[in-house]
C-alpha cells in the first residue's frame, strides 16, 4: 500500500511522466475460473441469421464482424496481428473459451480494490489495451456499441429460448447497451427475471475458462518447449510467429511484437493453461495432458511480448504492483536478461 | 512468418527465370501437367502448394500414411535430395488470384456450405475451413491450397481420412475434422472450393 502511494507521488511530481500521473485502471482482473463440470449444459444463443433487420440488427452484426475481423480496426485502435475471435473462439460464441452471451451478464462489475465498478465498455476496452496491445475506442463510440450489442444479442436470446420465449429480443439504447446486463434496471422478459437470480445469470456454465488442478511438477518452459515443437509448432510456427495468407494471420502470433502485451490476461501462465487445455491445439484432435498444458503455457509466456503499457519506467516497481501472479514479468529465464527489459512498442502502427 | 510474400518473391524469381525441370519431375507431368497445372481426373493441381507440403506428401505416399495405388509408386521414383527440386519445382508455378473472402467480411450466411467454409459448425467442433487454410482456401505454409483444386480430387481426400487410407496430418488434425463430415456436405464442399479462381 504505502510502496504504491508513494510511486504515485513520484510519478505525479514527475513533469515528463504527467501524462501517465493518471493512472490506467486494471481492466484485465482475473476471473473467477471454476472447475468444468462433466455432462454440463450451456447457453446456446440463437444462430445469426435471426439478427433483425434495421438499425439495432446492424449493431449486432458490426459486433460480430469487428470481433472476428478486428483488422479493419489495425492502426486506430488495435495495434498488433490478432482478431478478438482468437482467444474467444467461434466468435465469442464457444462455451469455455470466455463466451461473450456469459459475460455480458456479468457487468457491472463492482470491484473490491478499488470501489470501481468496471461497466462491459470498459472491460472492452480493456482488451483492446492489452489483448490488442492497442488504443481503446471512446465511450460510447460505435465500436464499443456494437461489440456490446452482439454480446447483448447472443447472451439474451439464449436466455429467451431456454425459457421458452420466441419473440425478439429487445431493442435497448446505446448508453444502456455498453453498461452490461447485471443492473438492476435491466430490460429482461418476466420469465428469464424468474428463471433464473441476477447472480446465477453473471455466472452462467461455460463463462471464463475453465479452470485445471495445479500441475504435478512446477510448470517448466524447458519442458513447454518439447510440447510446442510436437503440438503448437505445425500452427504457430517455430518462431511463435505464426503464418500469414492474404494478409490475415489466420494462424496467430503467440509471442512477440505482433501478439498480446505484458498486461493481457493471456501472459498469465495460469489462464494461458486453462485456455490451453481446453481449447488447444485448434480442433482438439488431441488432448493435452495437464502437465504438457502447464508447461507450454509457461514455454510461451517466457517470451518477449510488446510492454505492459502501465509501464512507466522500472520493471520491478510494476512487477510488484501489477505482476503478483503466475506469470514471467521481470523474471529472468535461462539467464537471458529479465522479460519486459526488451520489450516491443504498445500500439504500434502495421507500418512500423 | 511472412510466408506470403517469401512466396511471392519467390514466384517472381521462378517467372523471370522459368524454373527448369529437375528431370525427375519429368514423369510426374503426364498425371500433373508440366507446370503442375493438373490434370483432371488423372492428377491434382501441385502448382499453388507450398514446397514444404509437397515434399511433405511424397515422403507420407513413400511410407504408406497415403495409401493411393498410382501415386505410391510414383513416389518410389524420387530418393534423396529429388524429393525437394521437385518440390520446388512444382510450387514455383502461379496460380490464377482469387480475391480473398476474409472471415468476419459477413456475418450470415444462407448458404450452408459457406457457413461451414467462413464459420464452422462449432456444435461439433468443426472450425472454419479458412481459419487453417487462409482466407479463401488460399493455403498457407503446411496448408493445402484448396482454391481451385479438382473436385473429384478433393472429394477423395476427405474421404480417404474417413476410409482410414490417409495419415500423417499432426496430431490427426485434419483427419477429425473429415471424419465429422457427412457425405452431402463432402460433395458441396469439394464443388465449392473447386469453383473459388
Ligand atoms: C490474446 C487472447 C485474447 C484476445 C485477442 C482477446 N481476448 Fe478477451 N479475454 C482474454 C482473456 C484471457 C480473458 C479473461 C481471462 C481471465 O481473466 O480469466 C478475456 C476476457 C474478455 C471478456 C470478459 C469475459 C468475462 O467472462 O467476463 C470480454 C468481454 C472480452 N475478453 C472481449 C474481448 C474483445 C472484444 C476482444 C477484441 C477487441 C478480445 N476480448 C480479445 C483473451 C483475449
Ligand atoms: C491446427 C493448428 C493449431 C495448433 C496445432 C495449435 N494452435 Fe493455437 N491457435 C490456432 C488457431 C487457428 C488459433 C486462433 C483461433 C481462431 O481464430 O478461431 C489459435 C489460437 C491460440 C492462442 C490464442 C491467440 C494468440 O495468438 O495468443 C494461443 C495462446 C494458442 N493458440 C496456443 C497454442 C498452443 C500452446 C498450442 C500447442 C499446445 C497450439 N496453440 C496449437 C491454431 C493452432
Ligand atoms: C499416373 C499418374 C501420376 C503420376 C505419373 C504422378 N502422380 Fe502424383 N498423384 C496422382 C494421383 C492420382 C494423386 C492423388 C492421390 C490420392 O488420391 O491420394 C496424386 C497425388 C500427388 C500429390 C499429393 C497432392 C496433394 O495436394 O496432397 C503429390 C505431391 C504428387 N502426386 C506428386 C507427384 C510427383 C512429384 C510425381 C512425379 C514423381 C507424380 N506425382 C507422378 C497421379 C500421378
Ligand atoms: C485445424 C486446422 C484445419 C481445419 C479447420 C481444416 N483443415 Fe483441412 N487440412 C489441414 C491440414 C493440416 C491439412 C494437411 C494434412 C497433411 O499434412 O497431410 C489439411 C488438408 C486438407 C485437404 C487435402 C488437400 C490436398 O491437397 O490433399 C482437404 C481436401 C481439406 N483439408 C479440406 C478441409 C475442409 C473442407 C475443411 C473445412 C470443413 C478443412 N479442411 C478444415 C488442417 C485443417
Amino acid at each position: 500500500m504505502k510502496v504504491s502511494h508513494l510511486s504515485w507521488l513520484i510519478i505525479s511530481l514527475s513533469p515528463s511522466l504527467l501524462v501517465q500521473a493518471e493512472e490506467l485502471p486494471d481492466k484485465q482482473t482475473e476471473l473467477v475460473a471454476k472447475v468444468k463440470q462433466v455432462g454440463q449444459a450451456y447457453l446456446v444463443p440463437r444462430d445469426l441469421s435471426s439478427i433483425p433487420q434495421g438499425e439495432f440488427g446492424d449493431k449486432v452484426r458490426l459486433g460480430y464482424q469487428l470481433f472476428v475481423n478486428s483488422q479493419q480496426m489495425r492502426d486506430s485502435y488495435v495495434g498488433n496481428n490478432l482478431n478478438c475471435s482468437n482467444c474467444h473462439m467461434d466468435a465469442g460464441r464457444h462455451a469455455n473459451a470466455a463466451p461473450l452471451w456469459a459475460a455480458y451478464f456479468a457487468y457491472p462489475a463492482y470491484r473490491k480494490k478499488n470501489d470501481k465498478v468496471n461497466s462491459y465498455e470498459e472491460r472492452l476496452q480493456g482488451c483492446f489495451t492489452y489483448s490488442m496491445n492497442g488504443t481503446p475506442p471512446a465511450s460510447g463510440s460505435k465500436e464499443l456499441v456494437a461489440l456490446s450489442a452482439y454480446s447483448y444479442w447472443l447472451g439474451m436470446s439464449g436466455l429467451m429460448d431456454q425459457a421458452g420465449i420466441t419473440t425478439a429480443v429487445a431493442e435497448l439504447s446505446d448508453s444502456d447497451l455498453i453498461k452490461g446486463g447485471k443492473r438492476e434496471d435491466m430490460l429482461l422478459p418476466e420469465a428469464v427475471k424468474t428463471a433464473m437470480t441476477q447472480p446465477e445469470r453473471a455466472a452462467l456454465p461455460g463463462k471464463g475458462f475453465p479452470k485445471i488442478a495445479a500441475p504435478k511438477l512446477a510448470y517448466s518452459p524447458k519442458r513447454g518447449s518439447e510440447v510446442y515443437q510436437a503440438h503448437c509448432q505445425s500452427c504457430h510456427g517455430a518462431d511463435g510467429q505464426g503464418y500469414e495468407s492474404a494478409g490475415v494471420y489466420s494462424l496467430p502470433p503467440l509471442w512477440g511484437p505482433q501478439s498480446f502485451n505484458w498486461g493481457a490476461g493471456m501472459h498469465r501462465v495460469n489462464t494461458a493453461a486453462y485456455f490451453i487445455y481446453e481449447n488447444m491445439p485448434f480442433s482438439k484432435s488431441v488432448q493435452l495432458s495437464n502437465q504438457q498444458a502447464w508447461d507450454v503455457a509457461a514455454y510461451i509466456n517466457a517470451q518477449e511480448r510488446p510492454q505492459d503499457p502501465r509501464f512507466t519506467g522500472d520493471i520491478k516497481q510494476l512487477k510488484d504492483k501489477y505482476h503478483k501472479h503466475q506469470g514471467y514479468y521481470g523474471v529472468s529465464v535461462d539467464g537471458k536478461p529479465e522479460l519486459g527489459s526488451k520489450a516491443y512498442g504498445n500500439n504500434p502502427k502495421r507500418s512500423d | 512468418m511472412k510466408r506470403g510474400l517469401i512466396a511471392c518473391a519467390l514466384l517472381v524469381l521462378s517467372a523471370s527465370s522459368y524454373a527448369a525441370m529437375p528431370p525427375s519431375a519429368a514423369l510426374c507431368g503426364s498425371c500433373h501437367g508440366s507446370q503442375g497445372q493438373g490434370v483432371d481426373p488423372l492428377g491434382p493441381r501441385l502448382a499453388g502448394l507450398s514446397s514444404d507440403y509437397i515434399a511433405k506428401q511424397i515422403k507420407l505416399f513413400q511410407t504408406g500414411k497415403r495409401q493411393n495405388a498410382t501415386m505410391q509408386p510414383m513416389s518410389m521414383t524420387l530418393q534423396g535430395d529429388a524429393v525437394y527440386a521437385v518440390a520446388d519445382y512444382f510450387s514455383s508455378f502461379d496460380v490464377p488470384i482469387v480475391t480473398p473472402h476474409l472471415r468476419g467480411e459477413k456475418a450470415v450466411y444462407e448458404d450452408p456450405t459457406e457457413q461451414l467454409v467462413y464459420q464452422g459448425d462449432w456444435q461439433r467442433v468443426i472450425p472454419a475451413c479458412v481459419t487453417c487454410h487462409g482466407p479463401s482456401g488460399l493455403g498457407v505454409g503446411e496448408f493445402p491450397r484448396l482454391a481451385g483444386q479438382q473436385a473429384s480430387y478433393i472429394k477423395n481426400q476427405l474421404m480417404a481420412w474417413q476410409k482410414d487410407t490417409r495419415s500423417g496430418d499432426q496430431d490427426g488434425v485434419m483427419g477429425a475434422i473429415a471424419d465429422k463430415l457427412t457425405s452431402a456436405e463432402i460433395d458441396a464442399l469439394s464443388k465449392y472450393f473447386a469453383e473459388l479462381k
